[in-house]
């Protein structure tokens, strides 16, 4: 057993004088924004436990090991009470002052059933356990600023998730998912992060997403062309900004019954823009250059889906494989919208760092790091 | 008009006698796609030269071209030849697995670009020749007489193609029909018709073994397609909303939907008729075309036209006429 685990043994942290702290029930803490959102949690003074659900306590144990605060609690978000133990949700129910949801099943290319299995269901499943938790004033949604789906212009923080249809599953289900959270709590706030690219402004990659799939795929010489309209920008943010804001939005007052969109917002680069600095970033390195690989070109949707039946009927395998999966995302570059981050900005102190302050660091450390595998 | 532009003053063409449907092609096992994709890729029919050699069809279309237009022999100063090589030029589709032999011995050294300036009786023209260009070929034929008519006041050259198909080597590239034809066009140093006002080429290496790259040769060619375009219309001082008329090679239909899209050139422009009725002729369609379009009157003098081809898998090539 993990220091500071629950599980049905009970946990040697168990009666811990918490009662005038901030005691935070954390999901999805084993992601890449869950670490960096509890490493923020536990630096607040205030905070006096984190409870991290993990299906897995030995993959948080090394923070387990550097925080006493900090306690991880056996369970998983597909299962009724998300199988935690009887012990256990007592204690959640006598500690916990606030909730910090951030578990989602984040694949784009699933099928509706199975996105709404953690991000629906799992969200409702945590809302009726900790409907029991009587000291709870903070319920803190992390959903996507995606949920507009299809919807473009300028999209306001209070803006409800649009209403025309969304480009795939995991849109569909955190828009689902802030629908009941809304419903059932009077204490939500829900955070809309945009898409995270990288760690920070220096373009540090940890985990690798659909965004960095498709980079490598324009590395390969495999990328003919994009979605997007004249209008259509690039909002992503890095992993520094989502957790700052999200951290914040789990402890600042007065924030309850709010969205807040954790989004580049004005700083999104233009596709055309980015298109051009992707391609000098790559060009960069000689070898690359001396292959001649075309930027792609920016085409309508009904032009992008033309090119994609054509791929089906005549590519390979590979390259059938690799445009379905940009088909679940990159059309969302057709459907231009700006996201306004004004609540955010007066929250934070500050507004996301702007895209060209970190995409060509962060395409420079793609482009290295699929030199180095070619090399090996 | 400016006075001392290259035109091309005269197109003909010659087709072997024998087409075949698309059909007829699968049930000949000559096609590795299915039949109903070719189909709705746009292609019909293509010629298939059964008992023609490339030469004799290259042959035919020059010798057309000098009658047609009462070219003399005398005043064409140079051949530009390109096409089946050496030997292939004079074989059957059924004699050229064993004409290939040929290469191996003296035989290569029977150059068709010659015996036509000998059959032709072009006695004061000098003979050149083009390869390593795929569908491109006469394009750079073109660009080659351009430049000589430019640069050593030639004033008539002869540019010719003529591709065909062994026997054994199907009917179909990259999911493209293709036929057997010739097609000869005259660059002259001045002219009242097909003003060439831009020409522009890119050619990416690194594509050099494109049967082994399809994909990315696939990924490549739109982008690169669309950037020749642009840059030919450019060039010709042109924007895309002057150009009359886009002359295709002959290749899919639906990539010719999405290539136009991108280059922000309607559909409509596009002169693409040949694309079911001829298939695709490798190097000579988008003179075939135009030659066709001109002969309907869809084509008219004074339009704006751009040819465009791809030459597998290394080379984009785009010219704009002044009709």
């Amino acid at each position: 057993m993990t220091r500071g685990t629950r599980d049905g043994g009970g946990t040697r942290d168990e009666g811990r004088g918490t009662r005038d702290g901030l005691v935070l029930f954390v999901t999805g803490a084993t992601g890449l924004v869950g670490r960096a959102v509890v490493a923020r949690l536990l630096a607040d003074p205030r905070v006096t436990r984190v409870f991290v659900l993990a299906r897995d306590p030995l993959r948080l144990a090394p923070l387990v090991a550097a925080d006493s605060r900090l306690v991880t609690v056996c369970g998983d978000l597909l299962l009724d009470e998300l199988g935690i133990d009887v012990g256990s949700r007592g204690l959640l129910a006598r500690e916990v002052t606030g909730v910090v949801h951030l578990a989602a099943d984040t694949s784009f290319s699933q099928s509706l059933e199975d996105a709404r299995a953690i991000n629906v269901h799992g969200t409702r499943r945590l809302l009726e356990l900790s409907a029991g938790w009587p000291r709870v004033a903070r319920w803190l949604y992390a959903s996507t600023a995606f949920v507009q789906g299809h919807r473009t212009g300028i999209v306001a923080d209070d803006d409800g998730p649009g209403a025309g249809g969304w480009l795939n599953a995991y849109e569909q289900s955190k828009a689902e998912a802030e629908a009941i959270v809304r419903d059932q709590r009077d204490d939500w706030v829900i955070a809309r992060p945009s898409t995270i690219v990288c760690d920070d402004l220096a373009g540090s990659i940890t985990q690798v997403n659909a965004v960095h799939r498709a980079l490598r795929l324009y590395f390969g010489g495999l990328a003919a062309m994009l979605p997007g309209t004249d209008a259509s920008t690039l909002d992503v943010v890095t992993t520094e900004y989502v957790a700052d804001g999200i951290a914040r939005l789990a402890l600042a007052p007065g924030v309850e019954r709010q969205t807040f969109h954790l989004c580049a917002g004005a700083g999104a680069m233009p596709l055309d823009e980015l298109l051009d600095v992707t391609h000098a970033a790559f060009g960069r390195s000689p070898a690359w250059r001396r292959k001649g690989i075309a930027r792609p070109v920016r085409a309508d949707l009904a032009t992008y889906r033309v090119f994609e039946r054509a791929v089906d009927d005549i590519a390979s395998e590979r390259v059938k494989c690799a445009v379905r999966s940009l088909g679940f995302f990159v059309p969302q570059l057709a459907y231009p919208k700006r996201f306004c981050t004004a609540r955010t900005d007066a929250l934070l102190g500050r507004g996301a760092p702007a895209v060209r302050d970190f995409w060509a660091n962060m395409v420079a450390a793609l482009a290295g790091s699929a030199r180095d595998e070619v090399a090996a | 008009m400016t006075a001392a532009a290259p035109c091309i003053t005269a197109i003909s063409y010659a087709l072997p006698g024998a087409s075949s449907s698309v059909r007829e092609l699968a049930a000949a096992g000559a096609l590795e796609s299915a039949p109903e994709l070719l189909e709705r890729f746009g292609f019909g029919r293509v010629c298939v030269a059964v008992t023609e050699t490339p030469y004799d069809l290259a042959l035919s279309a020059a010798r057309a071209l000098l009658e047609e237009h009462e070219i003399d022999p005398d005043s064409v100063d140079a051949v530009i030849y390109g096409g089946a090589p050496s030997t292939l030029a004079f074989a059957t589709r059924d004699e050229a697995p064993t004409r290939a032999r040929g290469l191996c011995g003296v035989a290569r050294f029977h150059y068709p670009g010659t015996r036509l300036q000998y059959d032709l009786g072009l006695e004061r023209a000098s003979v050149l020749g083009v390869d390593q260009m795929a569908c491109t070929t006469l394009f750079a034929a073109i660009r080659l007489a351009r430049a000589l008519c430019l640069a050593e006041g030639l004033e008539r050259v002869l540019c010719v193609s003529s591709e065909f198909y062994p026997a054994d080597a199907g009917r179909e590239a990259i999911t493209n029909c293709t036929s057997d034809a010739a097609c000869a066009v005259l660059v002259s140093r001045s002219g009242d018709r097909n003003r060439i006002v831009a020409s522009t080429t890119v050619t990416k290496g690194f594509f050099w073994r494109g049967d082994t790259m399809r994909d990315e040769v696939l990924a490549s060619y739109f982008p690169t397609a669309v950037h020749v375009l642009r840059r030919t219309i450019a060039q010709a001082g042109w924007t895309p909303a002057d150009v009359d008329w886009v002359v295709p090679h002959n290749v899919s239909a639906k990539s010719w939907e999405i290539l136009m899209e991108l280059a922000a050139l309607p559909i409509a422009r596009l002169y693409g008729d040949n694309i079911a009725r001829i298939g695709h002729t490798l190097a000579g369609d988008n003179f075939i075309n135009l030659r066709d379009g001109r002969d309907s009157g869809v084509i008219t003098e004074g339009q704006k036209v751009v040819l465009f081809s791809y030459g597998y898998g290394a080379h984009w090539t785009g010219l704009a006429l002044e009709v």
